[in-house]
């Protein structure tokens, strides 16, 4: 809100007034002098209460007709280049009309300690003709989550940053599962890399696996590994603010808990994980929603399943099944296998061949064309290690950057089926109270919980974890630039919604309609949304609150220069 | 060029006389390998004792030998391992150092202010190689350790460079997940933490030989145990596991003194890496499933199992394991059927037993809000199933005693109090719940093998825990 005037002291705080409108559209005058905007928190009054409103819609209103004002714009424009055409009493005269619509009731001087309830939904009307003042901070003592929560922002009147925290109860919402929305460029990778900074700032126990498809969270370059030139054969501490970005490695606690899997094999930076899977962990259901296989297809992958255990693959892939005519040797494998065809077989093999990037070599044996697929003796142990990590509450990034889009996604599966099935086991044997909350942080979304993915009650493992992973304490972190395209069943369970800029009127209303507060009204809100700006809706919040992300450079620069000159060990010996 | 690469020998980790002399036989034969043929230098990547200050008569027969070594000419280069270093005392390897037998390569030059590390290269006067390294370190610190490394002027030093470390690599892992392996791999460090381009990385801490070349590192080896340093070790001995030492060779020869110059070593002087077979003893390896049968059905298959087992010069391994249906595990008279294996010449016989136990004694976990509520609820829950002639070792009596005596066993020590005065303390805190007064326990818990379960948690790193805390005690008690 802007204040065009100088007046002073007492009015000042005034900014409107109750003219009309109905419950959920209330129509406020704007004073002359106040520039309201769209997502401006104003405060009403009462005795012993204050009512949070949100301005979501502006217009003009005039005491003088259409036609009036058309005549004199003519004037102006046409006739009087002087600019002399004036009002009486303009102010009186013309006017803004602001819709607002209430947010929350707050007692006064309330806070959570107390064991009331601080802050109710309003279900009245505000008197007629009471007046409206600006949001102070002091007007948002009661959102005081403490320090335990996940800082995510401060929160915003219109474009206004106010110095409150909002903080978010992050055991719940990371099980109750996270959706992350705006079009490009508008601030999703900003927001998650300031979230699990500020989780690792936090003192919780909370286990995340982030898919990284753009290797941009953990050294701050997009594309991060392949940091050139000499700079790579020093440790980080060499590396000041100005020659490189930040990233969570940058953070004082990264080298306890976040760990960094790459592909990338050059120039990589210390501390790097391989990220090397074993054939072996594949199995057939990590690929379901990733690869499309027909009724026939599945059929035979299972069988090749059940027969060769985690051998299938190999199998499947080098044993000479191929012939139509019947005229095969007669090896036991070929007996056992013929009851396939070879079409259906060499269509699997193409469809291994290029998510997994295997072929078979000369000599019949399985090769891995790919850096990340181990076909001998190596990666047996990366997921359970990966697992494990989740398990004692790190954060574990994995640089997919260089896979396909379909073996990221299996690599995905891997570890998400992995973790959801040790969940669902601590949950029968009672273990689960004492680990961590988990979630898993997914780009581009729709890929893996899109409709046209899970059609015809096809299922997957994230589509799994959206509906019942909370009760193991799984939880998804969708980013999307779509969220139209997520079927709505999946939508109503992302509990927590932090919707950035938006300018697809289709997407806003996806969003809008599964939203866990009534954003019926806040269509241009989202719409002008600036970059780093979000509303948050969430069934832990209050309200939906309008919040500014910090940019995450200044989240983590003092913190990483605070570190840089801490580290203080010695060789014994 | 030629060298020998070592590691994880555990001198005096055995205890029973007969595999202890094997533990020596075999060091004493690789060293003596080394010895004729004439190899440069010799190194050793860690755990060359099982712990840090091995009993007087190990200490005796390593110096001999090294001695035997020094003589030859042939140098030894170490670094510490997790076993034979302590982070507040002294090492045998220190002493060993200082009469100049052998030569420890981890030499940091400057600890400077912002926390990074630099180390020293020593270089081996005949062929010009460097080398450095260093030591193993408990998990947690070993990461910071290699976070502050300046790699830079590790990775430019000019050539035929070897890294000696003592530690997991997570790229050298195996691709299965079995046994007491994975306990350690759980703790592995990335590769990318090593500086890149050395000719040669001689690792330490994983008990089987891998070699292994990937981008940036060439050459990264194991040699593994050369005997036995866990339980399992033995086992994996008896499934014929290879065991012995690494022989590394370029054709380049040494005549001139000073190797040459070979920043670019890995192309221009290929190596040979060799493994050299150590023999130690044969075999007869024994596994009994003891899953739902009787503790009787147990015995008489293990009796005639071992009727069928020729244990005349071998070295017999008895493993059984599951859950029996009924009847205890003491029903199987162990000490009985190592007598009998021994009496029919078997060299030596060891026997793991640690995952058997009986559903009829099978503890169920309870619950409760407290610890204490939880223990006391566990024993009340099982104690219906424990049969004792004296009265107060059942029933409610026998569950609070057990929960008095888990409370007192679990008590730590005291600032500044010392190993032994604790122990004694917490004996006689023992003693006195189960008013027993006379004291014939002098904590000698050898026996039984330590008790060491090899098969669901590293017993080498509950050796380094023990070693640790021990030291903990060690140093309270010097400080008071
Ligand atoms: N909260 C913020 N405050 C200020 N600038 C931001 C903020 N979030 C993002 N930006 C700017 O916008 C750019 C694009 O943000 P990014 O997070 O990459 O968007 P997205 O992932 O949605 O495409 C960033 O490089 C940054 O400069
Ligand atoms: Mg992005």
């Amino acid at each position: 809100m802007m204040r065009r005037d100088n007046s002073t002291a007492a009015n000042t705080r005034i900014v409107g007034q109750v003219i009309g409108g109905e419950f959920g559209r209330v129509a406020i005058r704007q004073k002359a002098g106040i520039e309201m905007e769209i997502g401006d928190i104003l405060v009403l009054e009462e005795k012993d209460y204050n009512i949070l409103l949100m301005v979501f819609d502006l217009q003009y209103a005039s005491q003088m007709d259409d036609k009036m004002h058309e005549m004199i714009s003519g004037v102006s424009l046409e006739e009087d280049s002087s600019g002399n055409v004036q009002f009486y009493e303009p102010n009186l005269v013309n006017y803004v009309i602001a819709h607002v619509k209430p947010l929350v009731r707050v007692k006064k001087g309330g806070s959570p300690a107390d064991g009331e309830p601080v802050s109710t939904m309003t279900k009245t009307l505000p008197p007629f003709t009471s007046k409206l003042r600006s949001i102070e901070e002091e007007d948002l003592k009661f959102l005081d989550g403490g320090k335990d929560g996940l800082f995510v922002g401060r929160i915003r009147s219109g474009s206004e940053v106010k110095n409150v925290e909002v903080r978010l109860p992050i055991n719940k919402i990371f099980t109750h599962h996270v959706l992350i929305s705006a079009t490009t460029g508008r601030g999703k990778s900003n927001l998650v890399k300031s979230m699990l900074w500020h989780v690792l700032e936090s003192r919780a126990h909370v286990g995340i696996l982030v898919l990284d498809a753009h290797d941009e969270y953990y050294s701050g370059f997009v594309g991060g590994s392949s940091m050139g030139g000499s700079s790579m054969g020093v440790g980080r501490r060499d590396a000041g603010p100005g020659q490189r970005p930040y990233g969570l490695r940058d953070h004082p606690d990264a080298v306890r808990k976040v760990a960094y899997y790459s592909v990338a094999r050059d120039k990589r930076l210390p501390g790097t994980r391989t990220l090397l899977i074993n054939i072996q962990s594949v199995k057939p259901d990590h690929f379901d929603g990733v690869v499309d296989f027909s009724e026939a297809q599945r059929g035979a992958i299972h069988t090749y399943y059940n027969r060769y255990k985690e051998q299938w693959i190999r199998n499947l892939m080098t044993i000479n099944t191929t012939d139509t005519d019947g005229s095969r040797e007669e090896g036991t494998d070929d007996k056992r296998s013929k009851k396939f065809s070879a079409s259906t077989l060499n269509i699997i093999r193409r469809k291994l061949e290029m998510v997994l990037g295997l072929y078979n070599g000369p000599d019949n044996t399985l090769r891995a064309g790919n850096t990340i697929f181990d076909v001998d003796d190596r990666g047996g142990l990366t997921i359970r290690e990966i697992t494990d990590m989740i398990e004692r509450g790190q954060i574990v990034v994995l640089d997919t950057s260089h896979l396909h889009s379909e073996t990221e996604l299996v690599v995905g599966n891997i570890i998400a089926s992995e973790l959801l099935n040790r969940y669902k086991r601590y949950k029968i044997t009672g273990e689960l109270r004492h680990k961590p909350v988990t979630s898993i942080v997914i780009e581009e979304a729709p890929r893996v919980i899109g409709a046209d993915v899970l059609k015809s009650g096809n299922s997957n493992i994230y589509a799994t974890i959206a509906r019942e992973g909370r009760k193991f304490k799984v939880g998804l972190t969708a980013i999307t630039q779509l969220s139209s395209v997520i079927p709505r069943s999946i939508l109503a369970n992302m509990n927590t919604k932090i919707i950035l800029g938006n300018e697809l009127k289709q997407e806003r209303m996806a969003l809008i309609d599964s939203a866990s507060q009534d954003l019926s009204d806040d269509d241009k809100n989202i719409a002008s949304l600036n970059i780093g700006e979000a509303i948050i809706t969430s069934v832990f919040v209050p309200f939906a609150m309008p919040v500014k992300i910090p940019l995450f450079e200044d989240v983590a620069a003092s913190a990483a220069r605070h570190k840089r000159h801490t580290n203080s060990v010695r060789v014994f010996g | 060029m030629k060298f020998a690469h070592l590691a994880d020998i555990h001198l005096g980790f055995q205890k029973k006389e007969s595999l202890q002399s094997m533990e020596r036989k075999v060091f004493e034969a690789a060293l003596d390998d080394c010895i004729s043929r004439k190899v440069d230098f010799i190194l050793i990547c860690g755990d060359m004792f099982h712990s840090n200050i091995p009993n007087m008569n190990v200490q005796k027969f390593a110096f001999a030998k090294f001695r035997q070594v020094y003589e030859a000419g042939i140098p030894v280069y170490v670094v510490y391992g997790s076993h034979d270093s302590s982070p507040n005392s002294t090492s045998v390897i220190d002493l060993l150092v200082e009469t100049g037998y052998i030569i420890k390569v981890q030499k940091t030059s400057q600890t400077s202010e912002d926390g990074s590390i630099s180390l020293d290269f020593v270089t081996n006067k005949k062929t010009g190689v460097k080398l450095t390294g260093l030591p193993g370190l408990p998990a947690s610190r070993e990461i910071e350790y290699y976070e502050n490394l300046d790699r830079q002027s590790l990775e430019s030093e000019p050539g035929f460079k070897i890294f000696l470390f003592h530690g997991a690599l997570a790229e050298m892992g195996p691709a299965e997940a079995k046994g007491q392996d994975v306990a350690k791999w759980g703790d592995s460090m990335p590769i990318s933490y090593l500086p890149r381009g050395f000719d040669y990385y001689a690792g330490g801490h994983m008990h089987k030989y891998v070699h292994r070349s990937m981008d940036g590192y060439s050459n990264v080896v194991y040699p593994g145990t050369p005997f036995a340093g866990y339980p399992s070790d033995l086992e994996d001995n008896a499934r014929g596991i290879k065991r012995g030492y690494v022989l590394v060779e370029t054709d380049n020869s040494v005549a001139g003194g000073v190797y040459p110059d070979a920043s670019t070593a890995n192309t221009s002087a290929p190596l040979r890496v060799q493994f050299i077979d150590v023999p130690n003893y044969q075999y007869e390896l024994l596994k009994i499933d003891a899953n739902n049968k009787s503790s009787s059905m147990v015995y008489s298959e293990i009796d005639k199992r071992i009727d069928a087992v020729d244990p005349d010069g071998n070295m017999v391994i008895l493993k059984v394991n599951g859950t029996m249906s009924e009847g205890k595990t003491t029903d199987i008279d162990f000490d009985k059927i190592t007598e009998t294996l021994l009496q029919n010449n078997a060299i030596a016989v060891e026997i793991n037993r640690n995952s058997l136990s009986s559903a009829e004694y099978k503890i169920v976990e309870s619950k409760g809000e407290t610890n204490e509520e939880i223990a006391l609820n566990t024993f009340a829950e099982n104690i219906g199933g424990f049969k004792s002639p004296l009265g107060e070792l059942m029933g409610q009596k026998g569950a609070e005693l057990a929960q008095k005596l888990l409370q007192s066993l679990s008590m730590p020590s005291l600032q500044n109090e010392s190993l032994a005065v604790y122990t004694e303390r917490i004996t006689g805190d023992a003693l006195r719940i189960m008013r027993i007064d006379d004291d014939d326990s002098d904590g000698d818990d050898d026996s039984d093998s330590d008790g060491d379960d090899d098969s669901d948690n590293g017993g080498g790193s509950d050796g380094d825990d023990d070693n640790y805390k021990k030291e903990l005690w060690n140093k309270g008690g010097e400080k008071g």
